[in-house]
């Protein structure tokens, strides 16, 4: 990864921090909205990230995980993916076939099974 | 022919690499095999090498981000086509490892192509609203 492409990561998080820090999204509505929960009245696997994340900014765990679990996921498997990025190769996991499928099951599941049991 | 070792020119029919010493084997039609690239000062990195579909992207992280943040249902058809990808490479398959790394690639951009337009859409048809929520939520921080 170039220098470049590091600043800006870190200047866009400070900024989208900040923002999801000071304004909550339940109650702003400058947010943009799920294109596919509009449309259809369903959520989408992505659902509830930006509540998440606004609740995991104050330190409220319990609340994020309920707005979206697979958000804790992602940010896991991203912090696994950092050391290599930042070395400018590609993480090894990524190219696995378990990852890959099981990447494919879980976020469709997830999406299924949410919709169904809420 | 260049030796496969040290890649130092030798005569065609020559038998032992002049500079390194290693054998010379000839190149026939049918057990051609590319020299390895020069030994380089950091070893600890392999460049991607194009031939050993190394350098076959799968795009498995550009569809789970179409997925969950466009929340497309063709991030997901993305997704299974980066599966693909790492199940052909894992069996050698580098013709349709990278078919299906050409269609996780197209998947993927349809969806966050239409992801980004129904979110500017939507942004659009609530313009008015959201500016007044702007101007609300400076006043009430």
């Amino acid at each position: 990864m170039s220098r470049w492409k590091i600043a800006s990561v870190i200047v866009l998080g400070i900024i989208g921090g900040w923002v999801l820090y000071t304004f909550p999204p339940v109650t702003t509505a400058f947010y943009p909205q799920c294109t596919f929960r509009q449309l259809t009245g369903f959520d989408c696997p992505g659902c509830g990230s930006t509540r998440a994340l606004h609740a995991l900014l104050h330190g409220r765990f319990a609340e994020a995980f309920r707005f979206n679990p697979l958000l804790f996921a992602l940010m896991i498997v991203a912090g696994i993916s950092v050391p290599s990025m930042l070395r400018g190769e590609r993480p090894r996991f990524l190219y696995t076939r378990w990852f890959g499928w099981g990447a494919a099951i879980v976020i469709a599941g997830w999406w299924i099974g949410r919709n169904l049991y809420r | 022919m260049f030796c496969p070792n040290c890649r130092t020119s030798n005569l065609d029919n020559a038998s032992i690499c002049i500079n390194c010493g290693k054998a010379l084997t000839s190149n026939t039609p049918h057990s051609y095999t590319p020299p390895p690239p020069p030994p380089r000062a950091n070893a600890g990195y392999a460049p991607p090498q194009p031939s050993s579909g190394e350098s076959i992207p799968n795009y498995l992280v550009h569809s789970i981000i179409v997925t969950l943040c466009c929340c497309m249902p063709l991030g997901i058809v993305g997704i299974v086509f980066a599966a693909q990808v790492n199940s052909k490479l894992a069996l050698g398959d580098y013709m349709g490892a990278r078919e299906a790394s050409a269609k996780a690639k197209l998947f993927t951009m349809i969806g966050f192509g239409i992801g980004l337009v129904g979110v500017v859409i939507l942004f659009l048809m609530a313009g008015a609203s959201i500016m007044e929520a702007v101007r609300v939520a400076m006043e009430n921080r």
